[in-house]
């Protein structure tokens, strides 16, 4: 079901986290809103579930006006970072209670239940309590209880956050085949943009109660809007050089570097600009030599990271594949690959 | 040189847990001890806790009569007789009785005795120094009475002697069993015990004991969880002003409090007025009838109970975290299923607890009854806790049966410390009780 936000403002005591924002969730698509914390990302996703209201606007679940319905009457399941399972109640009860609480006969909840127990692969936990449950396993518990009554739309706010990394590995993979395997729209609220980039179709990506950019993973991190974006998405992160414009060319003069802006013509000489370069952008192959110095280096088995500390000390990240290794202090003279460069105006838009 | 690193240790040990001892065993044990010692005795205003006397009472012969013992054991002991001896003499010496006319009783009536003052007031008539004045004769007769009605004696051995000396040819073992019932200090006895289970008033008050503890814990819990369930759903500012309200209960002071249920329920009271207006029968709630009676006793205890369950219900609800409510909210739960499902089954701790403390409080707890109903309407509204408060401390005969009033209370005790041991084992005590954070 597809899912639309209109001129959304919310304002908690005086304070507007939200103010008019748009956004649509195709059918059947997995959304991530991504951001710091304190964006607005759990703000958002709680108004679609109903916890909060909205100040004004409208949410639209597909032709239906949900706006004034409290969460009860919205058919939205939501996973809760902390999962919210409840405690005196076994596994089978956590994932009926949707169920129970609308008097479903006992069969069909039986039936259902099992169903989804299958899909979440916890049906030999049926019996136990929350607590004697690990945290993947909560958290499969925590998806089968908002699936069960086939909402319109899947909320996850935070779902991986208290797993450990192997799991979180594991629950990533799990929780986008359960998604795909029902077809349910779902909202993934997350701050960590490998998962946002590993489980959605799109990713929004949120800035001050502000969406910034909408776009697919790879486009995003190919096209980023802006510095914000840019500097959001990647990993090792990519690093920023300041400089100025000078005749068509980003220049950064003390270290006599000179990128040219090819498709951009026209910005007045001594324009500040910056200058995003990916890691994977630097290093021995390339256009536009810089020199520097090894500042440090860090071996992450199958690549290494290296700082790249300029004469101006400026900073530069590059990722290597291992075997030619270079050592803390080394000089190296490398390249920037100046077709894969953005340029930001001061101000972080993208040129 | 060996021991003497543990053997400080030890010490230390024993400086930390002293003053918790101390106090453990002077506020906590010795009542306890004290109680039971007094419940096996027959303590009383009339005996005093202290030792007591031998003497035989007026009372005390209509009681041994009633007891069986012969007639005439008990006239001779009731009779006054006149010994010519030489006591008698220094007494009469003491008393100013003229010299001349002491010696001519010591010389002329020396070791005679008389049962009746008539017959030996006659005698001394015959003497010829005998006084003019009736008075004086009197006083002299007097002086040679012999009774032990009414004497004091301080021990059992004068006691003996003084009854031996009065009565002739006493049956077997009469003057063992006078002695004794002769005795005004307190003995040790399990009368009171024996006494307590054949009493019929016994049982009325346990029913009246179990009836107020049960009805007045249900009011506790139930109107602690409506009013912790209904201010957790209040704004904050809200709820604040509801806890102080329902709070003011628990921090008036009981007589202020209680008298202001007085002027609640009373005759020309707020009630009373209330239901005149509208029709209804008016009257002394408090003290009128037995249902209202009952209805104020519990509602009094009930509302300073409630609150102590509102606390305690209040801070288990915050203890819940928020996205269980939301997630039943999403999962379609409607406000009373969230209360039902969610919120009450992890109440249950908090209310067992509220439920045990509460039952060990109320069956302790009189003060509120005394100052309200006082047990009646007749001791309809008496519970036991009141019942021994009354028999040892305060009731208007004047006699204090501080045994008997023991004994009730060592009952209370016995019974409080068996439901301790229940909840202990209920709430798993052993568990929560982990090893001594310090090590000695």
């Amino acid at each position: 079901m597809q899912i639309s936000i209109r001129n959304f403002t919310k304002t908690f005591d005086a304070t507007t986290v939200i103010d008019d924002m748009n956004l649509t969730i195709r059918d059947g698509e997995m959304l991530a809103l991504l951001g710091p914390s304190g964006c607005g990302k759990s703000t958002t996703l709680f108004t679609i579930s109903g916890i909060h209201r909205m100040d004004k606007g409208q949410l639209m679940f597909g032709d239906r006006d949900v706006s004034g319905l409290p969460s009860q009457k919205r058919n939205v399941g939501v996973v809760f970072q902390n999962y919210a399972l409840y405690p005196h109640m076994n596994v089978f009860e956590n994932i009926a209670f949707p169920l129970t609480v609308r008097k479903d006969a006992k069969a069909d909840i039986d039936r259902e239940v099992r169903a989804i127990a299958a899909l979440t692969h916890i049906s030999e936990l049926l019996e136990r309590r929350p607590g004697q449950l690990s945290g993947g396993q909560q958290q499969r518990v925590a998806l089968a209880r908002a699936l069960v009554r086939k909402p319109d739309v899947l909320l996850l706010d935070e779902p991986l956050a208290n797993l450990d990394a192997k799991l979180r590995l594991e629950m990533r993979s799990e929780i986008r085949r359960i998604q795909l395997e029902t077809g349910i729209t779902a909202v993934l609220v997350t701050h960590d943009q490998v998962e946002a980039m590993s489980m959605c179709d799109r990713i929004a990506i949120m800035k001050k109660g502000e969406i910034v950019q909408i776009d697919t993973p790879a486009d995003m991190y190919s096209n980023p809007r802006t510095s914000f974006v840019a500097g959001f998405l990647g990993n090792p992160p990519i690093s920023f050089l300041s400089g100025i414009a000078m005749e068509n060319a980003f220049s950064v003069a003390p270290i006599k570097l000179r990128v040219p802006l090819v498709p951009q013509e026209g910005i007045a000489d001594g324009t500040q600009l910056k200058l995003g370069v990916r890691p994977e952008h630097f290093g021995p192959e390339g256009d536009i030599a810089v020199e520097g110095r090894i500042a440090f280096a860090e071996t992450q088995g199958r690549e290494n990271l290296y700082d790249v500390a300029l004469a101006d000390g400026s900073v530069l990240r590059s990722i290597q594949p291992a075997g030619r290794n270079w050592a803390l202090g080394d000089t190296v003279r490398w390249h920037i690959d100046s077709k894969s460069v953005f340029v930001f105006t001061d101000d972080g838009q993208r040129l | 040189m060996r021991a003497s690193s543990p053997h400080r240790a030890n010490l230390l040990g024993l400086a930390f847990m002293t003053p918790a001892m101390v106090l453990l065993l002077g506020f906590f044990f010795l009542p306890v001890v004290l109680t039971s010692v007094f419940a096996f005795t027959n303590m009383s205003t009339a005996t005093g806790i202290s030792g007591g006397s031998y003497v035989v009472t007026g009372n005390l012969l209509r009681s041994l009569t009633d007891e069986g013992l012969d007639a005439k054991t008990i006239d001779a002991l009731g009779q006054s007789n006149y010994v010519i001896d030489q006591a008698g003499l220094e007494r009469a010496r003491a008393a100013g009785v003229d010299a001349k006319f002491v010696a001519e009783i010591a010389e002329r009536l020396k070791d005679r005795s008389f049962t009746s003052s008539s017959a030996f007031e006659r005698e001394l008539k015959t003497l010829p120094s005998r006084p003019t004045r009736v008075r004086d004769l009197k006083i002299a007769a007097g002086a040679f009475e012999q009774s032990v009605l009414n004497v004091r004696y301080a021990s059992r051995g004068e006691m003996e002697a003084a009854l031996s000396h009065m009565l002739e040819n006493p049956p077997e073992g009469a003057i063992e069993r006078i002695a004794t019932a002769s005795y005004t200090g307190w003995t040790w006895t399990t009368d009171n015990f024996k006494n307590l289970a054949i009493a019929p008033d016994t049982w009325r008050i346990v029913g009246n004991t179990v009836f107020y503890v049960v009805l007045t814990l249900a009011f506790n819990v139930a109107v602690g969880l409506f009013l912790a369930i209904t201010t957790f759903y209040l704004p904050p500012a809200g709820s604040g002003f509801f806890s102080v309200l329902w709070l003011l209960p628990r921090i008036t002071p009981v007589v202020l409090y209680a008298v202001m249920w007085k002027w609640f329920t009373w005759e020309d009271g707020f009630v009373f007025n209330i239901a005149q207006d509208l029709g209804l029968p008016a009257f002394n709630y408090m003290k009128g009838s037995v249902a209202s009676a009952w209805t104020v006793v519990i509602l009094v205890n009930g509302f300073v109970g409630a609150s102590f369950g509102m606390i305690l219900f209040s801070g288990a609800l915050k203890a819940i975290p928020v996205q269980q409510l939301w997630a039943s909210e999403v999962d379609g739960a409607s406000r009373w299923q969230q209360i039902r499902y969610i919120i009450l089954p992890q109440m249950r701790w908090p209310i067992l607890f509220v439920t045990s403390y509460q039952t060990l409080s109320l069956l302790s707890s009189y003060e509120q009854i005394w100052l309200t109903t006082n047990g009646g309407p007749g001791s309809t509204t008496t519970i036991w806790a009141l019942e021994a408060f009354k028999t040892a401390l305060n009731n208007y005969t004047g006699n204090l049966q501080y045994g008997l009033g023991a004994a009730m209370a060592l009952v209370l005790v016995a019974v409080g410390l068996v439901l301790s041991i229940v909840y202990l084992r209920l709430f798993r005590f052993d568990e929560m009780m982990s090893k001594p954070k310090i090590e000695f």
